[in-house]
């Protein structure tokens, strides 16, 4: 047992070269790994400088189109539509004197008013809502 | 021994030998490398900063972001500018091979409008960069030259001030009022001058890295602060009244065949200004094409002679302190004597005995300098200083001027009898305008302002106590007075449909001195406020020098009440229509 073990490790034991060809190897793999990242970052610095581009053409876009909205509620241009249109602005023929209304908000309530609903209106009223689904006019009137 | 120290002798000469080659070597080499190590030294530590800051020139970028400037709304919120994004194009000479020159200029010109002769200049040009006329072109065409991949050929995008169209084409709403902005950035002229600071903000930085192809890598290690945006304006001003204001101004002009004209609206209760119109005016658009005359604001920053209008102030003061009454009876022959001088009335006619509602109906001079003398000249001084008349109203608009008058006793008599009819002392319309603006606002003077709020503040003016000049029973008073002239006087040619007994008015017609001589040019004006009791807005026209058809043959054609009048009238009828103005039961 003990020189079966003895030689496994022998196997496994690597000469200096194979020490170096692993820590190139893992040097290697590290580098390319970087590299790889790098590349990735630059990559995706490149797409935001691209989109913020877009996004400064899109905002001057939408400065013309609020420019363009503002416009067309100006003074200037409603008028022009309106002229268009055939619509002219024409001077009220006169007011009506009003009369001043006092409403005495203090008085007492008076008595409810009777109903006015005709007799037989109520007695229609009664059957269509005792059989249909219009209750709120039949207790309205009450 | 002696073969022994001829042999040791030779070796010692070459070991000493030997050693001072080495040591001369070591020196010689020393001396090198200390030659090399100072200048190491000298680049490296002396020099530092200085090529280290080149060195961060080449792969590090300092790029502003500047603050967006605010925008400024009209009381009811409406925009009156708008910032939008416009293009200047460049060009690199030597970076255009000179076979594709010709078929680059063509572009510029097809495209840009470009003078064809400066375009080939400029490319043959040994210059390393060149804007090409005109500059500031819309989106559109900018995207038609850079679709075309011009060599040599790049584009700055900027931002510009976008104001709303006037009345004509050559001009932009408020533009007097405004101001602009110019390529630099700051606001010239009226509110974008005065709100400058304001309203542009306070530009941020971001400090990035750039590669060999001075492409951005955004994700490189970099500092960064945020621009801080201008504040918004809100106006008190309404523009739908500004425009229909600046329609009446224009067609009044024309008409009257005047030089120039201008309208002031206020708010009575606030002082807050609804309209600010002026005429001929200008295209803020296009301010590098404007005749800079045109850029001066003929309401605060022109001082003219107020005229008879100025009666309103001298007969209310002399009621608040109780010399008159409206219905005190005086004389008028037509003239009165003071200092030396006599001075008469307009019409230069024996009024006979007349009460003070008839002197402001008829604008009676003398009346005026009756009223003065029975109040007193230390009095008469005081309400000029109480009404705002002796000192800069200090509107919220750049470029404000006012001509104070003499002190109150380095002013002659005739000079306080002159002035009490409004001649021989200057003012500007804001200062007259809010002086009259008293009377609607029961007796208290309101600050004038043009902005009601900056960002979310409210203008500070706005929350300010008024200050009480007059009392509400003489403000009163003066407003039955000047419902009078309306009614019996001179203001009949102002009557909006249905106000004929609910509204006031002064005409005011003052001779414009030339080299200390009046000329037969004058100042025409026109005030008044809607309605008398519950005024809702105070308004003053100014015609300057009209020369009315048939006024070369009778100079009152030009009057106030002629020219002026009917562009109030227009206005206010306007005012009725759009504010939704009932006059009050009678």
């Amino acid at each position: 047992m003990q020189v079966a073990s003895s030689t496994a490790a022998e196997r496994l034991h690597l000469s200096s070269f194979g020490h170096a060809y692993l820590g190139l190897g893992a040097v290697l793999i590290a580098v390319l790994f970087y590299l790889g990242l790098a590349a990735q970052i630059t990559q995706s610095s490149y797409d935001i400088a691209r989109l913020q581009d877009q996004q400064r053409q899109l905002v001057a876009e939408q400065d013309q189109l609020r420019y363009q909205e503002v416009t067309l509620h100006a003074p200037a241009q409603v008028q022009q539509q309106a002229a268009q249109s055939g619509m002219q602005r024409v001077v009220p023929s006169g007011y009506v004197a009003g009369q001043p209304v006092a409403i005495d908000l203090t008085a007492p309530v008076g008595a409810t008013a009777g109903d006015t609903t005709p007799l037989w209106a109520r007695a229609v009223a009664a059957v269509i809502n005792t059989v249909g689904g219009t209750r709120d006019v039949l207790a309205a009137s009450r | 021994m002696a073969v022994g120290v001829r042999g040791r002798a030779p070796r010692l000469e070459r070991v000493g030998s030997t050693r001072l080659r080495i040591l001369s070597m070591v020196l010689v080499a020393l001396c090198l490398a200390g030659m090399v190590w100072s200048r190491l030294a000298y680049w490296q530590v002396a020099r530092h900063g200085q090529l280290g800051m080149q060195a961060q020139a080449q792969y590090r970028e300092v790029v502003e972001l500047p603050a967006i400037r605010g925008a400024i709304f009209d009381r009811n919120l409406t925009q009156l500018v708008v910032n939008t994004t416009v293009y200047s194009a460049f060009v690199s000479p030597d970076q255009v091979p000179a076979a594709w020159r010709q078929r680059v200029a063509g572009a510029l010109v097809s495209v840009l409008g470009a003078d064809q002769a400066t375009v080939t200049t400029i490319l043959a040009s040994p210059a390393k960069f060149a804007y090409i006329s005109p500059r500031r072109f819309p989106k559109d065409k900018a995207d038609k030259l850079s679709a075309l991949k011009l060599p040599g050929v790049g584009l700055e995008p900027e931002t510009q001030r976008s104001y709303l169209p006037g009345i004509s084409p050559g001009t932009t709403l408020a533009s007097n009022l405004l101001g602009f902005v110019n390529y630099n950035g700051d606001g010239q002229y009226g509110l974008e001058a005065y709100y400058q600071k304001m309203l542009a903000g306070t530009s941020g930085y971001i400090s990035s890295y750039r590669d060999l192809a001075n492409r951005e890598i955004v994700l490189g290690s970099h500092t960064h602060q945020d621009p801080v945006n201008g504040s918004d304006l809100v106006l008190s001003l309404d523009a739908n009244v500004q425009y229909a204001a600046e329609q009446a101004l224009a067609d009044g002009v024309k008409k009257d065949n005047a030089e120039s004209g201008s309208v002031l609206i206020m708010d009575p209760t606030t002082g807050g200004i609804v309209a600010w119109a002026d005429y001929p005016s200008y295209n803020a658009n296009d301010f590098v094409h404007t005749d800079t005359a045109l850029f001066k604001d003929n309401v605060s920053s022109y001082v003219y002679e107020p005229g008879s209008v100025m009666k309103v102030v001298t007969l209310a003061g002399a009621m608040n302190s109780g010399a008159i009454t409206p219905s005190t009876v005086i004389n008028d022959p037509g003239y009165l004597n003071v200092g030396g001088y006599r001075i008469y009335d307009w019409d230069r006619r024996n009024h006979g005995n007349i009460d003070y509602t008839y002197v402001l109906e008829h604008s009676l001079n003398v009346g005026a300098m009756k009223a003065m003398q029975a109040e007193g000249h230390d009095a008469f001084y005081s309400y000029l200083q109480g009404f705002g008349l002796t000192k800069a109203s200090g509107i919220d608009v750049a470029g404000e001027t006012s001509v104070p008058p003499p002190a109150s006793g380095q002013m002659a008599d005739a000079q306080y009898a002159t002035s009490a009819f409004g001649q021989g002392i200057d003012v500007n319309m804001v200062q007259m305008l809010s002086a009259v603006n008293v009377i609607a606002n029961g007796g208290k003077y309101a600050p004038p302002h043009v902005v009601e709020r900056v960002g979310t503040q409210i203008n500070p003016l706005i929350l300010q106590q008024q200050r009480q000049v007059i009392s509400p029973a003489a403000a009163a008073q003066m407003t039955t007075m000047m419902e009078a002239v309306v009614q019996h006087g001179s203001g009949y040619t102002s009557v909006v449909h249905g106000f004929a007994l609910d509204q006031t008015a002064k005409t005011g017609t003052s001779q414009i001195p030339v080299n200390g001589q009046y000329t037969q040019d004058v100042w025409a004006s026109f005030v008044g406020f809607l309605p008398a009791q519950h005024p809702r807005f105070t308004m003053l026209v100014v015609v300057r020098k009209p020369h009315a058809p048939g006024s070369d043959r009778d100079w009152t054609l030009n009057d106030g009440y002629i020219t002026a009048g009917p562009i109030w009238q227009k206005i206010a009828q306007a005012m009725v229509i759009d504010w939704h103005i009932t006059p009050d039961p009678q």
